[in-house]
């Protein structure tokens, strides 16, 4: 077959991720291809004080507020200048600041009447996950891949620690421990600088007492240092550093560095390191956090590295985008190791995934759908009797909230959530205006939900006999009706009448019957 | 060692190199029109320095008496210091035209006459243009003391009529009274007479002068004489003013009533009508300049461009196409081929200009982004950005409105650009923004592509022509980010990211520069080869002057190639025997910074907006560009080094602050102008050689399908 294969060449979209953090509103404008390659653009950041007023007083003040809606329009501009307009390509972040704002959602209201923008205040899992995506290729590249690393990020909120193991996640938590509520616990003390000094350590000290129980203490350990405050430091300490590679600080400089600016007026680091007085207010207290955790640990150098949530949200971009050869592996391993683990048959399972790839290929021209749907078909068919585990009735539905709300590696929430529709559709009732979470989704993904559980369901009809005996198939429009002509099989009644069993989902979406036929060479 | 101090004064500095130039004027191996500019940029060059320098120096002295600068000196000892070398640079001015320029340009047949000299032919068309044309514009207006006394236009011809007073009768001599008429600057000062061969001119003073009792019917006129004076210009805008484009035009209204620093007058005014004007205007006997030829010497520069006198002047070296620049290519295919670097004037600034207009009109460019600072009167770039925006293209354009003495220029252009929709920021709150750069994005098949052009000088395609500058334009992926981000800072959309490659003042940049001097401080004192090279137009930063020194007494080799002001004392034995500083002026004026790092063998340069001042490092908006391609970098170190091997137009600057030329010797002379002129050429002669070489058949316009 020789259609138009427009996946061949490289064509790349430009794509606009905002976070809106507790010091600061930070923005990429990046570029990725169809090979998933993600090239960064432009950064820009504006100082805002939202955490400021969240870990103090609890509320977002309405001069914030506007303070964000003016910093946000004018991200709208630049937006503007690259011509990204469809929705899907601008994502919006908030992160403690705003989740832990008393007037959240009166606040993300205003947000987007004001500038458009719809901002997904994550939780704390999420922002892992989204830190982690981040990240992960440094892991694996670096020698890192070997022993144990702490990835810390102190933020004016929270601490949030990832302990990864040879590569994988092993233990994730947020911790309540962030650079403006130890502020907020000294301006209550009112305690003079050298007492202040004595609190924060005591504070820090406690959650360092709680992630040491969960780091196993045999073995090499690293620190990685994320986040603005390590970046400054390791600025200051490593002036030729490449920010794109792993940086290393000797605990002993870090110390220094951190004691001056526990010291110096806010005014002074102002002036002096060129930053703004959101973050001068902080810079102390998280340094300080970094290296109570190194000391903690005996760690001689803290690493750290440039890399940001914004990374992690373009990553999962890219990761929506196009998967590579090596990525379409992993994240089948890792669909696979779920199967697994809810006593999937996954032989079964393997053989409806590929021949709804199959069909997925072969449909091209009538479903017209992006590559990267067949992935999602993919892995939905490989998922799509794991409700079974749960119970025998009704186990499409199981399916969904099992998939949905698991872990595959490489798919963001959207990903996921399409596999479990998907799944969720393979029997039974038709997608429906009143299925909560399809109805949430956008008419593109409806219709694409619509498609491939469709074809999911064709491929479960050819694999009823629970034999490898249909591996491939061909199709051809004959009279206005979609035939699928099987090569070497003689009889095919049984898939036939699972086909017929099967529902009328695929004329429903692609406006036509499907007939089954076998083929024979002439 | 003395117990000099270690920095030169630098009004005094900035007043020698004036004097450099005026040395100019007064080199008999120079032809004789081009040593008339050279005279008439002396007078310009001391006009701003009065109303920048002198006006500043005033009020320090006022607020700050006590205050010394890095050499030492008060502002009163400076200001009497100044007033000293201007009266003297003031009189060898008028020598030098009186002595030199005219009685030479007289034999070449340019005559000036005077009301002496007019014959009757000339009598009669001067009567016709005085009843015709200047009776009915210029009105004369009587003064009776202070307090009437007009609102002169600053730097503007004016002449003082003093008429005898009413006599009342009394034994005493009537008081005379006095009335200015203000020439405007708008008036044509020279004005071409009749003549059988040759060309002769007369000055507009003269002929108002001849005539002037014609204003004043019954009147008697005792004396006319012709000033000038020079106000006070070193007023700054209050940034901080709600609407700053008005402010600034507040500021140049309020301008024209700041206090008078100088006055120039003709040399044969009396007592009584110098005494009066000191009076009303204010002026000490120091601030008085008697000109013993014509008021405002600098009005002669358009003399010099006189046509048909091609023998007086040089030869002309007109800039010449880069053979870097394919003209059958777009500069955006050109740019994406490989870097750019132009040294101008040698090389022509249109590639510049052509990148700008093929933006504006390619559809796939989205934004343009570019800083101005001085622009020419009819630019092309600025109709380029409005069309661009016309054509719904997002183009940002930073307009510095406090560009000094073009602020009203700018401010119409401000306005201009407004209204077709381009998005206009006046600078940066604080700061000046002096950068030169312009970035262009644009969408291409493989993804967005940013092309950026960074100068040292202006955006203006006249003044490219006289000056030396560089260009450089790259699509390089780093520098395409910094720049962005860079522009996102100065407009607010952003704080300032950390640069990849560039550094920015007042951020960085001083800091960068330091760090670079400093490492070879460190690699010669570990035994290392160590060099700086740099050419700039000023040094006068305390911190870079000082790790210099440093540098000097570690052993590093420095050579600074120093336009005008350089506070920086070399080849003092223990402070800075290591360092050599040469200046050059020629027919160009250089304006170029680079700057280079021996570092080890993998050399560092750079080209930068920045001089090395103060003003520049901590007030304006800078940039300092690293050039990597390698081609670039070997041609800048190139030009950097036909300059230090000059001994036709460099002068070496002595420990004592003195200028000595060359003793050449038997050595081959090298006038690095001449030397760059000539290499361009035999470049692109190369290049069409080459050319000629490869067949171009003309082609139909293509129509093959993009290969897929």
């Amino acid at each position: 077959m020789s259609s138009a294969q427009p996946t061949n060449t490289i064509s790349s979209k430009p794509v606009a991720v905002i976070d809106i953090g507790s010091t600061s509103i930070r923005m990429a404008i990046a570029e990725i291809n169809n090979m998933g390659v993600v090239r960064t653009l432009e950064t820009l950041s504006q100082a805002v004080s939202l955490g400021r007023d969240t870990f103090t007083t609890g509320r977002i003040q309405r001069a914030t507020i506007e303070d964000v809606v003016r910093t946000l329009r004018s991200y709208r501009q630049i937006i503007a200048q690259y011509q990204i307009e469809n929705q899907e390509n601008i994502r919006v972040i908030g992160t403690s600041a705003i989740r832990e704002a008393g007037n959240r959602l009166a606040f993300l209201d205003r947000i987007y009447s004001a500038t458009g923008f719809d901002v997904d205040a994550i939780d704390e899992a999420e922002e892992n996950r989204v830190t982690y995506l981040g990240i992960q290729p440094l892991l694996q590249e670096s020698k890192l891949s070997n022993g144990n690393v702490l990835v810390m990020e102190v933020g004016g909120g929270n601490t949030d620690l990832l302990v990864v193991r040879k590569g994988n996640v092993a233990f994730s938590h947020s911790y309540r421990l962030g650079s403006l509520r130890i502020r907020k616990t000294l301006e209550a003390f009112r305690t003079p600088v050298a007492k202040s000094r004595h609190i924060m350590e005591g504070k820090i000290q406690r959650t360092i007492e709680q992630v040491r129980e969960q780091v196993p203490d045999h073995g090499p350990i690293e620190l990685i240092g994320l986040g603005g405050d390590m970046r400054f430091a390791a600025m200051q300490i490593i002036p030729d550093w490449n920010p794109l590679s792993l940086g290393q600080v000797p605990r002993v400089e870090l110390e220094a560095l951190t004691n001056q600016m526990l010291e110096l007026p806010e005014d002074e680091i102002v002036q002096r390191y060129h930053l703004s007085y959101p973050e001068a207010e902080t810079v102390g207290p998280a340094l300080l956090a970094y290296v109570l955790m190194a000391r903690a640990f005996d760690l001689v150098n803290v690493l750290v590295t440039n890399t940001n949530i914004r990374d992690g949200l373009l990553k999962e971009m890219a990761i929506s985008e196009a998967w590579s050869e090596d990525f379409h592996k992993q994240i089948v391993r890792s669909a696979v190791g779920l199967a697994e683990r809810y006593d999937v048959d996954v032989k079964h399972a393997k053989r409806v995934a590929n021949l709804s790839q199959e069909l997925f290929e072969k449909l091209q021209n009538e479903h017209q759908l992006p590559a990267r749907y067949g992935i999602i078909l993919h892995v939905a068919g490989l998922l799509h009797e794991i409700g079974l585990f749960v119970n025998s009735r009704s186990h499409h539905k199981h399916a969904m909230y099992i998939i949905k709300n698991s872990e595959i590696f490489g798919f963001g929430k959207k990903q996921l959530l399409l596999t479990a529709l998907v799944a969720r559709y393979h029997r039974r009732s038709s997608p429906l205006p009143k299925h909560d979470d399809y109805a949430d989704l956008n008419r593109e993904e409806r219709i694409a939900v619509a498609k491939l559980a469709a074809m999911l369901r064709v491929a479960i009809a050819l694999s009823d006999s629970r034999s490898a005996r249909i591996q491939e198939v061909k199709c051809k429009w004959e009279n206005d009706i979609m035939v699928i002509y099987v090569p070497n099989v003689d009889d095919l009644s049984i898939e036939q009448f699972a086909l017929q069993q099967s529902g009328t989902l695929f004329e429903e979406t692609f406006g036509t019957q499907v007939l089954l036929r076998p083929h024979r060479a002439t | 060692m003395s117990e000099e101090p270690r920095f030169f004064n630098r009004e005094l500095s900035w007043l020698a190199f004036n004097q450099r130039v005026l040395d100019e004027a007064n080199d008999a191996e120079i032809p004789i029109l081009e040593r008339l500019k050279f005279l008439a940029i002396t007078a310009s060059n001391l006009d701003e320095f009065f109303m920048v320098r002198v006006g500043g120096l005033q009020i320090q002295q006022r607020k700050a008496p006590d205050k010394r600068d890095p050499s030492g000196m008060t502002a009163a000892e400076q200001l009497a210091a100044v007033s000293e070398r201007t009266h003297e640079m003031a009189q060898e001015q008028y020598r030098i035209f009186a002595e030199e320029i005219e009685p030479q340009l007289e034999a070449a047949d340019v005559r000036r006459l005077a009301a002496e000299s007019y014959s009757q032919r000339h009598l009669n068309a001067l009567e016709t243009l005085f009843d015709q044309e200047i009776f009915a514009i210029y009105s004369p207006q009587a003064v009776a003391d202070k307090n009437d006394f007009p609102q002169l236009t600053n730097q503007s011809l004016n002449i003082c009529v003093q008429l005898a007073g009413e006599s009342d009768d009394s034994e005493e001599e009537p008081t005379p009274r006095f009335a200015i008429i203000p020439l405007g600057r708008e008036a044509q000062r020279i004005i071409t007479l009749h003549s059988d061969g040759g060309y002769a001119y007369t000055l507009l003073e003269d002929v108002v002068e001849l005539f002037v009792a014609r204003f004043f019917a019954g009147i008697e006129v005792q004396q006319s004489a012709t000033f000038r004076i020079s106000r006070n210009a070193d007023i700054a805008v209050d940034d901080e003013s709600a609407d700053f484009l008005q402010g600034m035009e507040e500021i140049l209204g309020a301008r024209k009533q700041t206090a008078c620093v100088r006055l120039e007058i003709s040399s044969k005014v009396g007592a009584t009508m110098l005494q009066f004007l000191q009076e009303v205007l204010e002026v000490n006997d120091e601030d008085v300049f008697k000109s013993p030829g014509p008021v405002d010497l600098a009005a002669f520069m358009q003399m010099t461009d006189l046509p048909g006198f091609d023998q007086l002047k040089y030869e002309p070296w007109p800039p010449l196409p880069s053979p870097e620049v394919d003209p059958a290519a777009s500069m955006f295919e050109v740019i994406s081929r490989k870097d750019v670097l132009l040294v101008h004037p040698y090389e022509s600034f249109e590639p510049v200009v052509r990148l700008i207009e093929e933006a504006a009109d390619d559809p796939d460019v989205l934004a343009i982004k570019q800083t101005l600072y001085r622009t020419s009167k009819q630019s092309p770039i600025i109709a380029a950005l409005k069309r661009a925006a016309e054509r719904g293209k997002h183009v940002t354009a930073i307009l510095e409105l406090k560009a000094r003495f073009d602020e009203a220029r700018n401010i119409e252009w401000a306005k201009d650009l407004e209204q077709a929709d381009v998005q206009v920021i006046y600078g940066v709150r604080g700061l000046k923004t002096h950068a030169k750069i312009c970035i262009i994005i644009r969408r291409e098949p493989h993804g967005i592509q940013r092309y950026l052009h960074v100068g040292t000088g202006n955006y203006n395609e006249s003044t490219a022509r006289l000056y030396g500058d560089i260009s450089y334009m790259t699509c390089n992926e780093e520098l395409g980010g910094d720049a962005t981000n860079f522009f996102n800072a100065i407009t607010g959309y952003s704080q300032p990211q950390d640069y990849r490659k560039l550094e920015a003042a007042p951020a960085g940049l001083r800091d960068r520069v330091l760090d670079m001097i400093e490492t070879e401080t460190l690699r010669k004192r570990q035994g290392q080869k160590a060099h700086i090279a740099a050419k700039i137009n000023s040094l006068a930063d305390p911190k870079i002057i000082n790790a210099l020194y440093e540098a000097s007494q570690a052993g590093v080799s420095v050579k600074l190639n120093i336009r005008g002001i350089c506070c920086l004392r070399p080849g003092v034995p223990g402070l800075s025997e290591n360092i050599e500083v040469i200046n050059i002026i020629d027919r160009f004026l250089e304006h170029a910074r680079i700057f280079y790092f021996f570092h080890g063998g993998d050399e560092r340069v750079f080209i930068s907006s920045a001089d090395w001042m103060p003003r520049n490092l901590d007030r304006r908006v800078e940039l300092l560009i690293p050039i990597e391609d390698t081609p670039s970098r070997h041609r800048l170190v190139d030009v950097l080094d036909v300059h230090f091997r000059d001994n036709v137009k460099a002068r070496q600057l002595q420990p004592d602050g003195t200028y000595a030329r060359f003793d050449v010797g038997k050595r081959k002379l090298v006038r690095s102008q001449e030397s760059l002129y000539d290499q361009t050429k035999r470049a692109v002669n190369q290049e069409e050689q080459y050319r000629r070489t490869i067949f171009q058949p003309h082609r139909p316009e293509s129509t093959t399908i993009d290969e897929s």
